[in-house]
């Protein structure tokens, strides 16, 4: 064999990186950009890759047709992609209600050249916003939402809003009561409103700018964050996740938002009593591995951290950034020996091994191989974003899943003893 | 031309590649491929059409920015191949590169350095930019006895009475009962089952496929190629009555075996199918010839349905849409619009139709799911469409889901039914019992209900009376006039 082919070496003690886990990249950005009311997506790609991205469209974003540029051979060597993907916008832009096209250029368009210019600014009543995410360039779908959500801010927000006090914009999809809860005791500290981006309304968006202070409750969004930066809006560090978290955070945000601060420490210890009782009610002891590919892995982490599970291993998606590093700092100084970035279903197989875990929080293929061993597994993705996590009613609701899950324990046993059994007949 | 597509609603000869390739243990395939199209095609989306957590048999070349701009990925996938053989995962496993339209489109063609890898390794080019998923998996089959086959069969000797199945692949709707269903009517004509290819098979065993005496097509939409390559009498499975007694017999024919045959047809129509026979002759059957269905479907179930439901029940077949479509059939455009305007009874279809449904607002509309996009778990073998088991399957969901429309279609007391819009009450001293309607205000209730099902016509029509007229009466009018009734049908959902 030749010696270009010969850097197969991992870093020390990393195994083979096969099978890198996230979804489509571009999947991110599609989810937030199908579920704005009154948004209607135009894709520019190839036959397999629409297939795939509307039908996790489909089950995951929203309940809306999805239009596209279809780009075969015939259109991609004969020159007609913008004029495809045009002629999409146009249709998009008919239908009701619809004030904005993001068009969303995949894989085989970004290698062929579609350019920016050529495509309309407007197309009827509607903002056309053009949102680049070849999955070549961009290696997780977390990572794409923030590139949807800055291409958005980029055009859309009205930058010379008057700066409103008092005002926070919460940055992250997350479980739809989550947002509601945060409000209320932002309230009770003197907040006079809140915003959650990504969320469904395009009027958001282009408030953007007119918030007091950002909040981001994940940590992907580095070009958002930046954006708000550059308007000169403050950033709050962390997230109001877990005991000590929370506490912070509520604190972070008074000072920032210059709250009465006596009234700041009474919500938040408040708070930090009902998340403590929490714990006490029901403290964990396990041994978890939290393995999701959503980019908040390590977040969930550390709230398991402080219900007193043990966390030795965390893998995400993402890339490492500063916007994690608090976290992963956290989780280090506290018993967490391995956080793996950018992981593939390799490293987590690796963990399972090395660390013969309670319960492992994964993506499909790392979960059914812990059921393989009678080890209780949960698909990330699908249940725990589907449950509150932030603040002490979040802890609640994430901790009793936990807890019912490793009292389920017998039944993946059984499971797993039954099926061995039938295979070896 | 520009090309617009709504909804793709057929993947491509890649996806059809890799849904081929997988099904086979002994295989273990590279797909030349950026992370997205490695984990939609091998995880996200055959976790929710096929139930399965993920194909384990193939590994991505993870194509990023140096391979398109720089390398090419010929490097990307020696490593790939090199980690697999250091793993051990390519023991005994025949090695197959598969390219993706984003290989294709850097004009990756890894044919000469594939077969240097290992001996016996290949590369299938997809010609994923141009070809679609039944194209696809057509050749992809014909591919693998070309390459594996073909040379050996000549040693294999045909043996009577043994019969080889081809298809399904993953991503086939409803292949796990359907091909259970299919197996059982080969039995019953007297033949035995030699192969199910792909499906429950292995590369290593290909040749074998030259030991039956006759070969059944699962599907319409591919196989072919493979059944004329075999050079044996070949025949498509069957759906509905009749197809499935034609099917038995030429089995039997071709078997010798027409005896058998014609038993097996007359024990089943006094055991499984005596259900159609009790349903017909019940008062379920005279419901059939005023329901109206869409299909929207693989051309094997568009054909299969219609001929059942519409020739051989009498139901009344509204439109049909093939996948892949056939140029006489309306686009999605017109589908879409059709479907928000005016839906028949059932709609057979994919997560796209109910979609279109949802949008339309067609709460009596009956979504039937018969295709793939679409998320759901079809592993039981208890749905069959095809053969005599499909044809009692088929009448018995069609009547369970009059019974459940019937029921919805009963007046509920507005005073339990909250998420309802409950009918106002007439206002103090305004007139009460049936008011007259103005010639135009009764054309206009006309419309609104012509629009509607058969069925949800009947407690509709009363209860759209009862909206406009209670409206009236608060305001006071002495007839329905029509603008007030325009006004509150508009309103209406399907």
């Amino acid at each position: 064999m030749t010696s270009d082919i010969m850097s197969t070496a991992q870093p020390e003690g990393r195994s083979c990186q096969l099978h890198p886990q996230s979804m489509c990249p571009a999947f991110g950005a599609l989810r937030v950009l199908a579920r704005i009311e009154g948004s209607h997506p135009v894709l520019a790609s190839d036959t397999g890759c629409l297939y795939g991205l509307t039908f996790v469209t489909h089950f995951y974003g929203a309940r809306k047709s999805i239009l596209a540029a279809h780009l075969g051979t015939d259109e991609l060597m004969g020159g007609e992609v913008i004029e495809s993907t045009r002629a999409a916008i146009e249709e998009a832009a008919k239908e009701p209600g619809c004030a904005l096209v993001p068009v969303i250029s995949l894989c085989v368009a970004e290698t062929g050249g579609l350019a920016e210019e050529m495509l309309p600014q407007r197309a009827g009543n509607a903002d056309v916003v053009l949102v680049r995410v070849p999955a070549y360039a961009i290696h997780s779908h977390p990572e794409t939402k923030d590139v949807a959500l800055s291409a958005l801010l980029r055009r859309l927000s009205h930058t010379e809003s008057v700066r409103r006090d008092r005002t926070l914009a919460l940055l992250g999809e997350v479980f739809p009561a989550d947002p509601l809860a945060i409000d209320g005791l932002l309230r009770r500290m003197g907040v006079e409103e809140t915003v959650t981006l990504p969320g469904r309304s395009l009027d958001d968006l282009q408030r953007a700018a007119s918030f007091a202070a950002l909040a981001p409750l994940h940590p992907f969004y580095s070009d958002t964050v930046a954006f708000f930066r550059e308007w000169d809006i403050p950033v709050v560090g962390g997230a109001p996740v877990g005991i000590s978290g929370t506490y912070a955070w509520l604190q972070s945000i008074g000072s920032l938002l210059q709250l009465d601060p006596v009234v700041v420490t009474q919500v938040a210890e408040e708070e930090r009593e009902r998340s403590q009782a929490v714990v006490n009610a029901q403290p964990l002891s396990a041994r978890i591995l939290v393995t999701g590919y959503e980019g908040n892995e390590l977040a969930y982490a550390r709230m398991l951290v402080e219900a007193g599970a043990e966390v030795p291993y965390v893998s995400t998606s993402i890339g490492a950034d500063p916007l994690v590093l608090p976290d992963e700092t956290w989780l280090r100084s506290r018993g967490t020996q391995e956080i793996v970035y950018r992981k593939s279903l390799e490293d987590d197989i690796a963990a399972l091994d090395k660390y013969s875990p309670d319960l492992v929080l994964g993506t499909t293929p790392f979960c059914a191989a812990a059921k393989e061993r009678g080890i209780p597994a949960m698909y990330f993705t699908n249940q725990l974003s589907a449950r509150p996590f932030f603040l002490s009613g979040g802890m609640a609701a994430t901790l009793a899943f936990i807890q019912q899950t490793l009292d389920g324990k017998p039944r993946y046993e059984w499971m797993q003893a039954f099926f061995t059994e039938a295979t070896d007949a | 031309m520009p090309s617009i597509v709504r909804d793709m609603p057929e993947t491509s000869s890649y996806w059809a590649a890799i849904w081929t390739l997988g099904t086979l243990p002994d295989v273990h395939v590279i797909c030349d491929a950026p992370i997205g199209c490695f984990n939609l095609a091998a995880t996200a989306v055959p976790d929710y059409t096929d139930a399965i957590p993920h194909i384990e048999n193939i590994t991505p070349s993870v194509i990023r920015e140096t391979e398109v701009n720089t390398t090419g990925t010929g490097p990307a996938v020696k490593r790939v191949f090199q980690d697999l053989r250091d793993e051990g995962l390519l023991d005994n496993k025949h090695l197959i590169v598969v390219s993706t339209a984003e290989s294709e489109m850097i004009g990756s063609d890894l044919t000469d350095l594939v077969t240097q890898l290992q001996p016996g390794a290949r590369f299938f080019h997809s010609e994923s930019l141009t070809e679609d998923e039944w194209t696809g998996r057509d050749r992809i089959l014909a591919w693998l006895w070309d390459n594996y086959g073909a040379e050996n069969a000549a040693r294999m000797a045909v043996e009577p009475g043994v019969v080889n199945i081809i298809g399904p692949t993953y991503g086939c709707f409803n292949s796990a009962s359907d091909l259970h269903e299919v197996c059982r009517l080969i039995e019953g004509a007297g033949g035995r089952v030699n192969m199910v290819f792909p499906f429950e098979a292995r590369l290593s065993e290909i040749a074998e496929l030259a030991c039956a005496q006759v070969n059944v097509v699962l599907y319409k939409e591919f196989g072919q190629t493979l059944a004329e390559s075999l050079g044996r009498p070949w025949i498509h499975a069957p759906i509905g009555m009749r197809d499935t007694t034609a099917f038995v017999r030429q089995l039997g024919h071709w078997l010798g075996t027409t005896e058998e045959a014609e038993a097996f047809i007359q024990h089943e129509k006094q055991t499984t199918l005596q259900a159609v026979w009790d349903l017909w002759r019940g008062p379920q059957g005279d419901w059939f010839a005023s329901l109206s269905v869409g299909i929207v479907a693989t051309g094997t179930y568009v054909d299969g349905l219609s001929a059942y439901l519409g020739e051989e029940l009498g139901l009344s077949i509204a439109f049909t849409v093939s996948r892949p479509r056939r140029s006489a059939e309306i686009e999605t455009e017109a589908l879409r619009a059709l479907l928000h305007a005016r839906p028949p009874n059932l709609v057979y279809g994919s997560m796209n139709e109910k979609i279109y449904l949802s949008e339309g607002g067609a709460r009596q509309a009956s979504f039937i799911p018969a295709a793939f996009p679409g998320p759901i778990v079809r592993r039981s073998v208890g749905t069959p469409f095809m053969g005599y088991r499909g044809a009692v399957y088929l009448i018995q969901d069609i009547v369970n889901r009059l019974y459940e429309a019937l029921y919805n279609v009963l007046p509920l007391d507005s005073a339990y039914a909250p998420s309802g819009v409950p009918i106002p009450a007439p206002s103090v001293g305004a007139k009460r019992g049936n008011l007259p309607w103005t010639s135009e205000a009764k054309a206009i209730l006309d419309e609104a209900l012509e629009n509607l099902p058969y069925l949800a016509r009947i407690s509709a029509s009363r209860e759209l009376q009862m909206r406009v007229e209670a409206v009236a009466q608060q305001r006071g009018f002495s007839e329905v006039t029509p603008e007030v009734a325009s006004q509150v049908l508009v309103s209406q959902g399907k």
